[in-house]
């Protein structure tokens, strides 16, 4: 039992855990922030496994994006607190069952598959930071670019989504004035 | 060694940023008075409201001080004089101070009570106005150290300190940290004037001492990366590195305390329609400017 | 032996299963989208540990972890968008409500 992997199992673990928990409170702001801590676990995971750069960004990432999501929580459900224990799920027995087959299958995947031979030499953090920037501005760089693109495209949609609509003034009901005609023009 | 140096510090630095908040504002300079503070506090009945959400009321203050301790631990005071210098050391610091808004949060929603929500949900749109006006300022000195690493950005400032190299950045790295410390004037998440205290409103005796506690150790932290990011960290002639580092952190925290007391305190949409539409654009004109001048003047 | 990229792929399963029952069975559309997060999560731990464990040299790989990344992001932005708007339209987000969608 090597401690990577000790640490593996209990940051994994807290990270199922806390997803069990998202489905499971009925208070909103406790389900999101639940979620940002499974999420935080993963990126701990990251950071057992050496992956530096990600791990920090994965935690970095997730708190604001979480938190966002907590106050949309709030705004959108009618019992935000879950004082009310209100019911909010629906076929439950078919999503249980996808679930359940998920978590079989993919399990079972792991656990049949060759994997072949394990590697135990990995670069180094900060070498692994100047490897990424170089990937990222070399060869990647129209991947990373379009990835820019469509944050700024989703940034736009879901502006202008999301607005309200313009608060035009009524459309003016029909005069008797002598311009009558060209207001009926088009 | 070194980690009693480092925590040594951290207790004198923490104890002189509360000395100096009190300064600013009460306008009386007592060295006593945080210790009287915390008696007063610690003699107080710790009241838990009615239907509070318990876990989160008393997650709320201590999470508040990690994130801020955490984020301290990349700070250099001198060289070799670091918890731990990780090669991204520069994102880390970002990464650990969004849990104050995980802290905020859960303390604002936690105790059930209509001003301390208020107060955690205005530090999330505070958030979202000086996120990016952190993270872009950071960029540009991590452009010209060419690392993340703490130690190395204050090794790339030995010829010429960043506040003189970029200081659009400097100045938009200022402004950010303040509102992300929630000093006056961006103190509305806790405003005493008009929210009861905000945040802290439903917080009373050991709980509320480790909420000042954690927001203490928040304003030297941004102090601190002013100062590593930009003044040059432990960098100066004739002192130890170690004093260099010191007076400088203090002096920054004693400015912003002291002069954010000047200021009028900024709404937030306000706030949020001033660092999208100047700020962010400014931040993007600063990257574009240092990454020419690193290309013509590599000092 | 490949314990520990295993065990990282069962934690990574585990997410996946949650994820897709909250996403079939919730009817709440930021809720849906928690799963949804859920899902994206599992799939980045099954990228790093592939990086980790098979091919360190393939920096690629964390490459792509950045990519799904921007994917919850903007998954988070456009899901959002069509919040407001149908809260502003039809006053609630329950997917229960949404029969019109069926056609």
């Amino acid at each position: 039992m090597s401690v990577q992997l000790v640490f593996l199992l209990a940051f994994g673990l807290a990270a199922v855990w806390f997803g069990i928990v998202v489905f499971r409170t009925h208070s909103m702001v406790r389900s999101a922030l639940a979620l940002l801590f499974s999420q935080t676990a993963i990126g701990a995971m990251f950071l057992v496994m050496q992956t530096e750069f990600l791990g920090v960004l994965q935690i970095m990432m997730m708190a604001t994006e979480m938190s966002i999501m907590a106050i949309f929580m709030v705004m959108f459900m009618m019992d935000p607190g879950g004082l009310g224990e209100m019911d909010m799920k629906h076929q439950r027995k078919l999503s249980l069952g996808a679930g359940i087959l998920a978590f079989a299958g993919a399990t079972a995947l792991a656990l049949l598959a060759d994997w072949g031979p394990i590697a135990t030499e990995i670069p180094d953090a900060g070498e692994q930071v100047r490897l990424l920037g170089f990937e990222l501005l070399g060869r990647s760089m129209l991947i990373f670019e379009s990835a820019g693109l469509t944050i700024l495209t989703a940034m736009i949609a879901a502006t202008a989504m999301a607005v309200q609509a313009a608060n035009r003034p009524e459309p003016a009901a029909p005069d008797r004035g002598p311009d009558r005609g060209k207001q009926h023009g088009h | 060694m070194s980690t009693v140096i480092l925590l040594l510090s951290l207790a004198l630095g923490t104890y002189v940023v509360a000395v100096l908040e009190q300064w600013a504002s009460t306008n009386r300079l007592r060295l006593a008075g945080p210790v009287i503070s915390a008696l007063r506090l610690l003699g107080q009945e710790n009241i838990l409201p009615r239907k509070s959400d318990r876990l989160f009321f008393e997650v709320g203050p201590v999470l508040l001080l990690i994130a801020a301790l955490l984020s301290l631990a990349i700070i250099p005071l001198a060289p070799g004089l670091i918890a731990t210098d990780l090669a991204t050391g520069a994102l880390f610091f970002n990464a650990a101070l969004a849990y104050v808004l995980v802290a905020m949060i859960m303390a604002g929603w936690g105790p059930d009570g209509a001003y301390g929500m208020i107060g955690g949900w205005r530090f999330l749109g505070q958030l979202i106005a000086y996120a990016m006006l952190v993270v872009m300022p950071i960029t540009t000195v991590a452009m010209r150290a060419e690392s993340l690493s703490t130690i190395d950005i204050v090794a790339s400032q030995e010829m010429l300190w960043n506040i003189a190299y970029q200081p659009l950045g400097f100045a938009l790295f200022v402004f950010a940290g303040m509102a992300m410390a929630f000093v006056p004037p961006f103190d509305l998440p806790v405003a005493t004037g008009e929210l009861a205290g905000g945040v802290e409103a439903e917080y009373t005796g050991a709980r509320r001492i480790v909420f000042r506690l954690g927001r203490m150790v928040l304003i030297l932290s941004v102090s601190s990366a002013i100062v590593v990011f930009y003044l040059g960290g432990w960098l100066g002639p004739w002192l130890p590195a170690w004093a260099w580092s010191m007076i400088k952190i203090l002096s920054v925290a004693a400015l912003m305390l002291l002069g954010g007391r000047m200021l009028p305190r900024i709404r937030e949409a306000t706030l949020l329609a001033w660092c999208w539409k100047l700020g962010i654009p400014l931040a993007l004109a600063n990257i574009f400017l240092v990454g020419i001048l690193v290309l013509v003047v590599p000092l | 032996m490949a314990i520990e990229l295993i065990v990282t792929l069962i934690m990574a399963a585990g997410l996946f299963g949650t994820g897709v029952y909250g996403a079939l069975s919730q009817t709440n559309l930021v809720m849906i989208m928690m799963g949804i997060e859920l899902i994206l999560a599992a799939g980045l731990l099954n990228l790093v540990a592939f990086w980790r464990y098979l091919h360190p040299e393939a920096i690629e790989a964390q490459m792509f972890v950045l990519i799904v990344m921007t994917v919850m992001a903007v998954e988070m932005a456009v899901g959002f968008g069509v919040a407001i708007a149908r809260f502003r339209s039809r006053g609630s987000v329950e997917m229960e409500e949404a029969r019109e969608l069926k056609g």
